[in-house]
């Protein structure tokens, strides 16, 4: 059946927002995409790549944002249009590139990042916002309002980058990125790429390279010139448009989510008349001749947008630069009307108009939301969150908790990101100790592990799992190894990058395009530079911690363990559960001495229950994995694994 | 005074944190929170239970002598500087490769076989030194795996934590070889008797160990890997006095070194134990002055009067009468502990009345703090 791919130009579509974006760049005739996985960016990869070969471009998931980008300027320079995609933790790590690519310009073929921000860190370690950076680097920016604007600006920001000669950035948000909508699709072009990288050395005519950010001024100066000439195409841009009376009590200037949440809530108060909505698509540089059109609308401006007060900034800028233009009063996140963090709700949006108007409003009693979550509480099951049963992080963290209290030198964690950082919460025994951005684990560790001239003496592992391995703990690594630091590299290696959906690395032995691959393993890697490695199942319990106890008990070289067991949720595709569970009644203790409910009240997988009133534990029969690991830590003998 | 209802956090503030524990094993085993490694006892998690037999059992918890004695012998604590006893004397493995391998007269090692043999018990559990000549608790199931256990490298060694892993549904009659920190939690476990653990009734027999004192298993086990190629070690001993040197012995070399080179090792808790001759044992076995190749055997339950008299009769056993003199050094040197660990509980505890985790009565705390100690 096909999907957004299809070629049906003219229909309409139920495309999600990242399908969308894919969609534009299908529409773009792009000949090369790159992309590391991370919600709420992944499905523009996931839809790709499965295409890719049918409709004869290369697709591919790289080892992390950064390589992703340059191997998509490297089809640019070579005049195929290149798309990249990542979430806002990606468009950190690919700054360094940005920076220097800003500057020299492209080849012949046009080039769109596209950065999915995540407003709440509904699935992420933050919340930045990705706009900052178009200002900051100089990238012409647009992010869309709804699904077909996703479709339809990424199409466009690949002419738009092959006019500029420069990069140009989309930023999406998880509701634009994650919710669906109808989209009109347009003709899909059969391009023929000749690749050819034409800056190639000429002996007749011996120069410098176009691709290379030397001297980096004048380059700077035609960036900027680039941007002047942005700013003159998006004055005109079908992407900003104004909505309302001529003469608005009210002028709100919005983008994006903000701006579906803004229509939703003006419709809502009935207020069409009175509010008058200014919608930005193109978010720099900012036309500033459109805006000032409208700065005049009303004498009350407010601004609303995720997350940072961006747009709100450049107009204060605009206005304080602007002698001739009546001073308006603004509101927004610097006045307090809406919030400087997390995401937009239309009630936030609501109480902000209805505040600086002076309209009573009150959409719901007052004890509304505290009766919803009473009557709520008895839907719900009481789940908190929770690795999936049968994970073998949980049992890779019990081994950690176990080994590190054994060892009795109030040893430490370092974290990293994967399903593994649930490990800072309970479902991980809050082993993980720290947690910042992918690689971070082997850095920080680095930096412990050479503290012994100061009396360190914890003992240091390092998790990190397959995938983020070798996005960016490689070079952290080497780097421990090269200056002696004292750590463990823990390797939780699950072949596959699980949080994200799945996609292969390079120890999957497959690429994107579903095709077979060499099987880059990170035991070769680790022994090539010379550490010491140990391979254990995280289902032997007692093995993974006798090899962790060993390893943090020698002090010399590097050492790796690495734990290694399928992802349940890939294995339970492919094969049946390998245990039955049951509870021998007569053997659980409960909560007497020689257990006190150990399974349900520390190991907590989901597959187990309290019976409160029988003071047993209980197999969920429904959700139980049958991976046979809680037999392994029940005291009492009393869980019991038959072969199913 | 009745034993406090207490638990886990309780078992750290007052004995591990305090350095009292004596890595019996009592307390783990049977419970998924306390496990020994490398000589403590590490907390895997948090326990909420304000009551655990962890405390109950703890050779430094409150311990009420006369109650133990009550319940071991039927009578209570007592005059005798060795406890209660039936007779003392001395023997001697008569098999010959028990001989080779025993510490001084394979005694224990006969003694255990024959138990097995005789049907008195089904298993023994007993410690052994792997090839890395770290001790290790075991479960022996026949005279070749008891045999196993023979000799000794004096590491302390959660014996106990062993016995409390044996399957509690199994309820075969056991035997256990325990120092008398050991011998003590056992017989607190046969006053209360445990839950969701073995079934203590199924201790058919209870044979202690002369102790002095422990080597601690971190860092007496650090000191010796250091010191002597251990995978080659054939045996350790500790002579009799007045040697007062630790000797290791390759085949036939010896490398010996001082006592008090050995003594910044033991287990700071020993300094605290009033218990040479595990005074609440069946049989007590230890070697004897002078006497190379015997040990010195205090019997002191009808247990242990039947097993040693049926070695006599089977020829299991050579035995003789510990001569006169060595009773009189053994009572001596038994006293002098107590004095010693008397001492130090009250220069640590600041009055004789508070007695850290002993309950003894004020008269036996005088004459043990009066008593002779000879040399």
């Amino acid at each position: 059946m096909p999907g957004f791919e299809i070629d049906a130009p003219g229909t309409s579509q139920l495309l999600m927002g990242n399908e969308a974006i894919a969609r534009g760049a299908l529409e773009a005739g792009i000949g090369f995409a790159s992309a590391y996985p991370g919600t709420p960016s992944s499905e523009i990869m996931g839809s790709l790549a499965p295409v890719a070969k049918k409709m004869g471009f290369y697709a591919e998931w790289s080892v992390n944002e950064a390589v992703a980008i340059e191997a998509a300027a490297g089809a640019s320079f070579a005049g195929v249009r290149a798309i990249t995609s990542m979430k806002q933790n990606g468009r950190s790590v690919v700054a360094d590139f940005v920076s220097t690519i800003v500057l020299t310009g492209l080849g012949k073929g046009g080039m769109v990042m596209v950065v999915c921000d995540d407003p709440q860190a509904h699935s992420s370690g933050n919340e930045d916002d990705t706009r900052t950076m178009a200002k900051w680097f100089d990238i012409p920016m647009l992010e869309p309002g709804n699904y077909q604007e996703a479709k339809d600006m990424t199409k466009y920001l690949f002419d738009l980058s092959e006019q500029l000669d420069s990069i140009c950035l989309l930023r999406s948000v998880t509701r634009v990125s994650h919710s669906r909508g109808n989209v009109k699709l347009g003709e899909l072009p059969r391009r023929k790429y000749k690749a050819y990288f034409e800056e190639a050395h000429d002996t007749r005519n011996p120069k410098q390279s176009k691709f290379v950010q030397n001297p980096p001024p004048p380059l700077h100066a035609a960036q900027h010139r680039r941007l002047v000439k942005a700013q003159a195409i998006f004055e005109s841009s079908p992407f900003n448009w104004y909505r309302g009376p001529e003469k608005a009590d009210l002028l709100i200037i919005t983008a994006g989510s903000g701006w579906l949440h803004t229509q939703e809530v003006v419709k809502k108060l009935k207020l069409e008349n009175r509010v008058g909505i200014l919608k930005l698509g193109t978010l720099w540089p900012m036309p500033e001749k459109l805006v000032r059109q409208h700065l005049n609308k009303s004498s009350k401006i407010l601004f609303v947008e995720e997350v940072d007060p961006f747009i709100e900034r450049n107009v204060m800028e605009l206005v304080a630069s602007s002698p001739d233009i009546p001073r308006p009063t603004f509101y927004g996140k610097r006045s307090g009307h809406l919030n400087e963090y997390g995401e937009l709700t239309p009630d936030i949006i609501i109480k902000a108009i209805t505040g600086i108007l002076g309209i009573p409003y009150q959409g719901r009693d007052a004890d509304y939301a505290k009766k919803a979550e009473e009557l709520a509480k008895n839907l719900v099951p009481k789940r908190s969150l929770a690795l999936c049963p049968g994970c073998p992080h949980r049992a890779t963290l019990w081994a950690v908790k176990t080994a590190l209290k054994m060892d009795g030198r109030n040893g430490v964690t370092t974290g990293d990101a994967g399903c593994y950082s649930m490990g800072t919460g309970a479902t991980g025994f809050f082993q993980v100790r720290e947690g910042h951005c992918m690689g971070a684990s082997c850095g920080i560790a680095t930096g412990l592990g050479r503290l012994g001239q100061y009396d360190f003496n914890q003992p240091v592992v390092a998790l990190c799992g397959d995938s983020s391995f070798f996005h960016a703990n490689i070079p952290a690594f080497i780097n421990g190894i090269w200056n002696k630091s004292n750590y463990t590299l823990l390797i939780l290696d699950n072949n596959a990058t699980s949080m994200t959906g799945f996609q292969p690395h390079p120890g999957t032995g497959m690429v994107a395009m579903e095709e077979a691959t060499q099987v880059i393993k990170p035991e070769d890697l680790c022994r090539a530079v010379g550490a010491r490695v140990e391979i254990c199942d995280p289902f032997d319990l007692k093995q993974t911690t006798d090899a962790l106890l060993g390893m943090m008990a020698d002090n010399k070289g590097g050492k790796v363990l690495i734990s290694r067991r399928e992802c349940q949720l890939v294995k339970a595709r492919k094969e049946k559960a390998k245990y039955k569970m049951h509870v021998d009644t007569e053997k659980c203790v409960g909560e007497s001495c020689g257990c006190d409910r150990l399974c349900t009240r520390l190991f907590r997988c989901p597959g187990l229950t309290w019976d409160k009133k029988a003071g047993k534990s209980k197999i969920d029969t429904v959700l139980c994995a049958g991976c046979g690991v809680c037999a392994d830590i029940c005291p009492q003998g009393a869980i019991i694994k038959e072969e199913a | 005074m009745a034993v406090e209802a207490k638990g886990s956090r309780e078992l750290f503030k007052e004995v591990i944190e305090a350095g009292l524990c004596t890595y019996c094993g009592a307390c783990s085993g049977g419970c998924p929170y306390l496990v020994p490694y490398k000589g403590k006892i590490a907390l895997l998690d948090n326990c909420t239970r304000d009551e655990g037999q962890c405390y109950g059992y703890c050779p430094r918890t409150f311990l009420d002598m006369s109650a133990i004695s009550q319940q071991v012998f039927g009578v209570p604590y007592g005059e005798d500087e060795l406890g209660t006893v039936k007779e003392v004397m001395i023997a001697r493995s008569t098999g010959k490769r028990i001989k080779e391998k025993g510490q001084y007269g394979g005694t224990v090692t006969a003694l255990m076989s024959l138990a097995l043999a005789e049907g008195l018990i089904d298993g023994a559990i007993l410690t052994r030194t792997g090839k890395d000549k770290a001790a290790s608790a075991y479960l022996a199931n026949s005279a070749a795996e008891v045999l196993q256990g023979a000799g000794s490298n004096y590491l302390a060694c959660p014996v106990l934590e062993t016995y409390n892993r044996t399957p509690k549904d199994s309820h075969r009659k056991l035997g256990i070889v325990g120092v008398p920190c050991q011998v003590i939690a056992l017989s607190k476990m046969k006053q209360k008797p445990p839950e969701n653990r073995p079934d203590i009734g199924d201790v058919k027999l209870v044979v202690g160990l002369f102790c002095t004192w422990a080597l601690s298993p971190d860092g007496f086990y650090k000191f010796l890997k250091e010191n002597v190629d251990l995978p080659k070690v054939t045996r350790f001993d500790i002579p009799p006095p007045p040697a007062k040197r630790f000797d290791a012995y390759i085949g036939t070399e010896r490398k010996s070194f001082p006592l008090e080179q050995i003594r910044q090792h033991t287990m700071p808790t020993c300094a605290y134990c009033l218990d040479m001759t595990a005074e609440f044992a069946d049989i007590s076995v230890g070697s004897v002055e002078g006497l190379e190749g015997w040990n010195t055997v205090i019997v002191r339950t009808r247990t242990g009067a039947e097993l040693m008299e049926t070695a006599k009769k089977k020829k299991k056993l050579e035995i003789d009468k510990l001569p006169a003199q060595n009773l009189a050094h053994l009572k001596e040197a038994s006293l002098l502990k107590k004095k010693r660990a008397l001492t130090e509980i009250i220069k640590r505890s600041g009055s004789k009345n508070k007695l850290l985790y002993l309950g003894l009565s004020p008269r036996l705390v005088d004459k043990f703090l009066n008593g002779q100690g000879g040399k």
